[in-house]
């Protein structure tokens, strides 16, 4: 049933301790929230799970199919120098052919269909530096889910997004866990939409202060 | 090679080449260009994206460093590959894994390493030149035709072969790595590998390119072409065209400039590069008007550049007819990445 077990996992950067002794798991099938304060450490959470910094304890993953995780930064900031179309950026991971060559066609029916998923049908040519903020989180959605993932870790995804886009983001990822049944293990900073659909949370300042059902531990 | 120098010799004669051909060096200049610039030009682009303009630099400055060491220890002054190499490779991999492992922003560091071999390099030199004609050594620092040989032009052929498979084959990682690291992580990409790969392939690249663009000029080269280019590319596919582009127009340009008014190559290669930069500027900018809505149609391109090779083919030089079939693509199919707008 468990998709990912934390086990007394601590990050030390710098003789500064941003995480300490945090143990939790999360089941598969479900939409898991990760909240706290500002500098409680769930994006170092997140890093780690990642494989991405240095961590003493033990995470461990338990896949059934094919293991892939799905992954919404925080931010992504685009570099104004470089003239990436969303078509380049979706096909970077889905063709072999080298991107600067063109799109392939597969790649490029591959991409047309995972735009459409998101809202952003015909914005294959766009260069990622003109997205709005929220085009670019729904760019980097579709990027996340597909093909789809079993794990689908979001750091913070409703960041700067309009009312609307937060009402969309709720439904893709709701439906991603209902119907495709994805896991998903989102930082949140939304503590109602949290309470609304979260299967369980885990609240954290640098160790584990809550964990269990929404109502309980943010009460 | 004498056989086919002395059939370029033949077209040049004929005037189906330009009159400048008719010299085997400078055909050897020319085949230099040819296999430099999509080497230097696809490297570009990705040099810009992943911020290691400087880095460039400082390789320059390193493989200077290398030919002295080379020369002391024995190597011909033609060619101190194996001290170019080693060194430079010797600084590549200092500088990337001191900038992975220390917080300080890596154009300090580079700023560190740049100091030190430019330092270092002028102790050797001057420790070289009391064996050796010093205007032999300004040949590596500003790039010469005179001084490239057959074996150069292989050896670059076999390298520029080589940067463009391993660069192809990793490609899509490595502008991934240099959009967003942490996801380029979650797709499997090795971002220390790819650090050291892209270090690597540049070095290679550089320390080849040494004898025509010269050390303290090669780092224009793997800079501007991507700067030009950007100043007018739409996609990724664009923006490696056009940086291919600017790469070949500046070598072959510089190398006619450097031969006609006898100027080292390096800086005519480099001063054109540079003209390419501010002159896609304004086209940069024409683009954007209605002026530049129409220049860009393919049609207008098409035959803008087929009348330029009708001039010319009717001028007897036969080169032209490339241009007019060029014309003819451009109609029928537009600007190179164009379809991406």
């Amino acid at each position: 049933m468990r998709i990912l077990e934390v086990s007394n996992l601590t990050v030390r950067i710098d003789d500064q301790t941003l995480l300490s002794d945090v143990s939790f798991s999360v089941t598969r099938g479900t939409l898991h929230a990760i909240v706290g304060p500002n500098g409680a450490g769930k994006s170092t959470l997140v890093n780690a799970i990642l494989g991405q910094i240095r961590f003493d304890g033990r995470i461990l993953a338990h896949w059934r199919r094919n293991g892939r995780i799905g992954y919404v930064p925080q931010s992504f900031a685009v570099d104004r120098t470089l003239p990436v179309t969303v078509a380049d950026f979706l096909a970077l991971t889905r063709q072999r052919r080298p991107v600067c060559f063109g799109v392939g066609r597969d790649a490029a029916r591959r991409i047309g269909a995972m735009l459409e998923r998101v809202g952003l049908a015909g914005f294959e040519q766009r260069q990622l530096s003109v997205l709005s903020g929220g085009e670019l989180r729904r760019v980097l959605l579709a990027h996340a889910l597909d093909p789809l993932p079993e794990l689908l870790i979001l750091d913070e995804p409703a960041t700067g997004l309009d009312r609307t886009a937060s009402q969309w983001l709720e439904d893709v990822l709701l439906a991603a866990r209902d119907r495709d049944d994805v896991t998903v293990l989102m930082v949140s900073h939304d503590h109602e939409r949290v309470k609304r659909h979260g299967d369980r949370v885990t609240v954290l300042d640098k160790s584990v202060v809550a964990d269990g059902a929404p109502a309980d531990a943010l009460a | 090679m004498t056989s086919f120098y002395a059939w370029v010799t033949g077209l040049a004669h004929s005037g189906v080449l330009p009159a400048d051909f008719q010299y085997p060096f400078l055909v050897r200049g020319f085949l230099c260009v040819l296999l430099l610039t999509p080497m230097l030009g696809g490297l570009s682009h990705l040099v810009v994206a992943r911020r290691m303009a400087f880095f460039s630099a400082a390789l320059g400055q390193a493989a200077l460093t290398g030919v002295s060491l080379g020369l002391l220890i024995g190597e011909p002054l033609n060619s101190p590959y194996a001290g170019m190499f080693g060194f430079c490779l010797l600084a590549t991999l200092g500088m990337v894994y001191v900038k992975r492992r220390s917080s300080l922003p890596p154009d300090t560091l580079i700023g560190v390493f740049l100091a030190l071999s430019l330092g270092l390099g002028l102790v050797l030199l001057v420790a070289v030149t009391r064996q050796f004609n010093v205007h032999q050594v300004e040949a590596i620092l500003f790039g010469s035709l005179l001084t490239v040989t057959d074996s150069d032009l292989l050896l670059l052929l076999a390298v520029g072969v080589v940067v463009m498979v391993l660069l192809a084959r990793e490609y899509n990682h490595l502008l991934l790595d240099s959009l967003s690291p942490p996801l380029a992580g979650v797709e499997g990409s090795d971002s220390r590998f790819l650090d050291y790969f892209f270090a690597f392939l540049l070095a290679l690249s550089i320390v080849v390119s040494l004898k025509i663009i010269g050390a303290l000029l090669v780092e224009a080269l793997v800079v501007v072409p991507a700067a030009a280019s950007r100043n007018i590319a739409r996609s990724t596919r664009g923006y490696l065209l056009w940086s291919v582009a600017v790469a070949f127009v500046a070598g072959a340009g510089g190398l006619i400039v450097s031969n006609r008014f006898l100027v080292p190559t390096g800086a005519a290669v480099v001063l054109a590069a540079s003209l390419a930069f501010f002159v896609t500027l304004v086209a940069g900018a024409l683009r954007r008007d209605a002026l530049g809505r129409f220049l860009r149609g393919r049609q207008a391109a098409g035959i803008a550049i087929a009348l330029t090779g009708l001039v010319l083919l009717a001028a007897r030089v036969w080169i032209g007819a490339l241009l007019v079939a060029a014309g003819a693509y451009f109609f029928k199919f537009g600007w190179p990445g164009a379809q991406d707008k």
